[in-house]
């Protein structure tokens, strides 16, 4: 069984979550308090970690840190569809590494915003804003030219992929960091696709999506 | 140049930024605005706030009938953006005061317009042909609108059919305050391209634009590439430039209280029942045998919102005053449609309906009301309808239909060809369970096997005949179903009214004290002192002239309330029910 080293409201956690119950993976948490404790600095979870950073997972002893790293591993173990990694599809496999660097990059922006506005760390809010912003305007041009092509996804595949899953916990938890997504209405339809996907759950500060409209 | 800007129509969105259940966020001159589109089209453009607790509506829940707030799950309805639900309050109709801003919109060069207060349409823009068009992609800018228009002026494209080369010569052919027209000519190719710039707020605009002819797969793509290119070069220019000087500070919309028509209660009139709406008699159908159904849809404006379970009053040609049920879906807010069966005894109300209304006939009708409400927050919900009692009942289910929540409903009829509106019905798929043809005894039988199994949380609406009502009730009470969880409305009051005694009636907020005379009832004596109050049916079954009782013990007449409440003794129906006592003191 694998055992997910957690907090609630990380959405790299929450990615990780997202994923195992999309796949129907079961799977049990060890709460790590994060903030105010700041567990995941203490020695204990430095033995697992010693980058100090969540999520990590433990998989029958494996140990895997990173959480584009974790979709990686789950999505290639657990997914007998083969789709959210598909690992026969080299230029999709391109695509995907591609995109998962883009969500470091959404990580290491709008992620840490929020960690400025909602958890009180200090470090350069307008760059972190103004960086966040830089990214959302390509993934919203992105995704544009993906609707007119008939592409509902980030990669080019039929169905939604990691990438996805990598990109969309920070973009939709944004507005905690003061960013707004009006202006990228696309990403905002791409959200609603991602929220309609079967197995799709919740956490704090991000809302469900009604049903679709039956064809 | 902003301060005129509220009165035109300007673009908030393009077309394809509507999908089907999806809010788009739009914002205008700094109003924020909630934009959706509902299932049959429509285009709703609200303020961006729950009345409620003031969160976004943009990141609330699109069902395609209705939005739903997702902070306490607040309903409002399509069109009217009046409030049909709280979860908050299950047993109550919301207030109609509770009624979101609503603002203009149209649709129209692939784009979604709206304004604060547009005067007249959406202007024509020679060269652009509907359904021929190319909607660029939006291009969101931090810089004022009237920057940008100025820069789009020596904006330089390629025509379509030479979009990968380098040489056009472009134009400009127009220009307002908020647009621009250019013609790009390559030899023999020439393409128009108007911009229109979306004054977002007094620093952010969205340059929208629009190509005079459409193309399609891969020319298509490199067309919207090539300028989306473009116009990001430009954005990029624009925004340098602009974060170079001192930005305007943001406009401030006002948020307007509730509007006076809501807020205020309608005018007396010399009776209470009042015909506020014009409509006309869209369409008239046989919805079954010796049922038919009529489309109201309104002479101008919008008609009031309503819930499932409302039902209005219609006046007739020959002055009789009759009520039907709305048996619209959630969110169907274009028109109301009733079903009206031909009564044998008929005194004139549904003869007249069947006989002498035609297509295309202007009626008078009241506002919705609803003394029937649904209760969304039921573990399961059972309907059972008898004949033309169906017709809350199917607003009813409908509504519980669209939001996926358990309900039955159980339709008693003659025969087949008796079971009105086959389309909805058919819609309702398993939920719905036709019992034909059954005598008063297997009816009996076929009640007490439905109404068996009653578990806490499920709540059952009757409507029917009143011999059948009776009878469900009854059974309904032996197999313990609390008083609380058995909802019913009737067709008419049957009981024999008792009207010969007199008594005083003391109105504590009114401060008038009146003497109710055998033969009258206290509404009547109400109106001739000039106090009013809203009635409907006024023979005991509706509800709308209900009054609290302060003192004093009620003579219930009425079919309205239930047991408990006539033992409570705290309400009373003003237009049957009387006095047992020698005075009455009510809370009016």
């Amino acid at each position: 069984m694998i055992t997910l080293y957690d907090y609630e409201l990380s959405g790299n956690c929450y990615k990780l979550r997202l994923l195992m119950s999309m796949l129907g993976i079961e799977y049990k948490t060890v709460p790590v308090d994060f903030y105010p404790g700041r567990e995941h600095k203490s020695p204990w979870f430095l033995r697992i970690n010693p980058l100090g950073q969540l999520p990590v997972i433990d998989d029958d002893g494996l140990i895997l840190r990173d959480a584009q790293a974790i979709l990686v591993y789950l999505a290639s173990k657990y997914d007998p569809g083969n789709t959210w990694y598909p690992r026969d599809n080299p230029s999709l496999l391109g695509e995907i590494s591609q995109w998962l660097a883009f969500a470091d990059g959404i990580t290491s922006t709008a992620s840490a915003a929020r960690l400025h506005d909602s958890l009180f760390y200090e470090l350069d809010i307008d760059a972190a804003r103004a960086g966040a912003h830089r990214l959302f305007r390509i993934l919203d041009e992105h995704l544009w030219f993906g609707e007119q092509e008939g592409r509902d996804w980030i990669c080019s595949a039929p169905n939604p992929t990691i990438a996805d899953i990598a990109c969309f916990p920070y973009v939709m938890l944004s507005e905690e960091g003061g960013i707004s997504r009006q202006d990228y209405p696309a990403i905002r339809r791409w959200c609603d696709r991602v929220k309609r996907v079967k197995g799709f759950i919740v956490m704090s500060g991000i809302f469900p999506a009604g049903p679709a409209r039956a064809a | 140049m902003l301060d005129t800007a509220k009165n035109r129509w300007h673009p908030i969105a393009a077309a394809h930024d509507l999908p089907f259940r999806h809010v788009f966020h739009a914002q205008l001159l700094g109003r924020e605005f909630a934009v959706w589109r509902a299932d049959d089209g429509y285009v709703n453009v609200w303020e961006n706030r729950c009345l409620h607790r003031g969160v976004r509506l943009s990141i609330g829940i699109n069902d395609g009938r209705e939005l739903k707030c997702q902070y306490h799950g607040w309903r409002y309805a399509n069109r009217t953006a009046g409030c049909t639900y709280i979860p908050a309050h299950p047993a109550d109709a919301p207030a109609r005061t509770i009624t979101n801003r609503t603002f203009p919109s149209a649709e129209r060069y692939g784009l979604v317009w709206s304004a604060e207060e547009p005067e007249g349409e959406v202007p024509d823009v020679s060269g652009l042909t509907e359904g021929q068009l190319l909607v660029l992609r939006g291009i969101p800018v931090n810089a004022p609108a009237d920057r940008l228009v100025e820069r789009l002026k020596s904006y330089r494209f390629q025509p379509n059919d030479r979009i990968d080369g380098e040489a056009a010569a472009v134009t400009l052919e127009a220009e307002g305050e908020f647009s621009v027209a250019l013609r790009a000519r390559d030899g023999s190719a020439k393409t128009l391209c108007v911009f229109f710039v979306q004054p977002v707020d007094s620093n952010r605009s969205v340059i929208r634009g629009v190509l005079d002819r459409d193309a399609e797969g891969a020319h298509r793509l490199s067309i919207l590439r090539h300028h989306n290119e473009r116009l990001s070069a430009l954005r990029d220019a624009a925004e340098r430039q602009a974060a170079k000087e001192p930005a305007p500070p943001p406009i401030d919309p006002t948020f307007e209280r509730v509007s006076i028509e809501l807020s205020e209660m309608p005018e007396l009139a010399a009776h209470g029942r009042k015909a506020s709406l014009r409509v006309q008699v869209a369409r008239k159908w046989k919805a079954a045998e010796g049922i038919a159904a009529f489309e109201l849809k309104p002479l101008k404006g919008l008609l009031p919102t309503f819930q499932p379970g409302a039902h209005i009053d219609v006046h007739l040609p020959n002055g009789l005053i009759r009520q039907y049920s709305i048996i619209n879906g959630p969110g169907e807010s274009e028109s109301y449609i009733i079903g009206v069966k031909l009564e044998p005894e008929s005194k004139g109300g549904s003869s007249v309906l069947h006989e002498t209304v035609r297509e295309g006939d202007i009626l008078a009708i009241s506002e919705p009301r609803n003394n029937f409400p649904l209760r969304r927050d039921s573990i399961k919900t059972l309907f059972i309808a008898g004949g033309i009692g169906i017709t809350p009942l199917l607003a009813m289910a409908q509504a519980l239909h669209h939001s996926g929540l358990p309900h039955e409903l159980h339709y008693f009829a003659q025969g087949k060809e008796q079971l009105a509106f086959q389309d909805r019905l058919e819609l309702l798929r398993d939920a719905l369970t036709p019992h034909l043809g059954l005598s008063p005894a297997e009816t009996g039988a076929r009640l007490r096997e439905l109404l068996t199994g009653y578990r806490q949380g499920m709540q059952v609406y009757l409507c029917g005949p009143g011999p059948m009502l009776e009878a469900a009730r009854q059974i309904a009470s032996v197999l313990g179903w609390p008083e609380t969880a058995v909802h019913f409305e009737y067709f008419k009051n049957t009981n024999k009214i008792d009207d010969s005694s007199s008594f005083e009636v003391a109105l504590a907020r009114s401060c008038v004290t009146l003497q109710v005379p055998a033969g009258k009832t206290i509404l009547e004596v109400m109106r001739e002192n000039g106090l009013d109050m809203p009635s409907s049916c006024e023979q005991g079954a509706c509800g709308t002239c209900m009054a609290t009782v302060i003192e004093g013990e009620p003579d219930h007449q009425d079919v309205y309330l239930n047991e408990a409440e006539k033992r409570s003794g705290t309400k009373i129906m003003t237009c049957v029910s009387r006095a047992k006592s020698a005075r009455l003191v009510l809370d009016l």
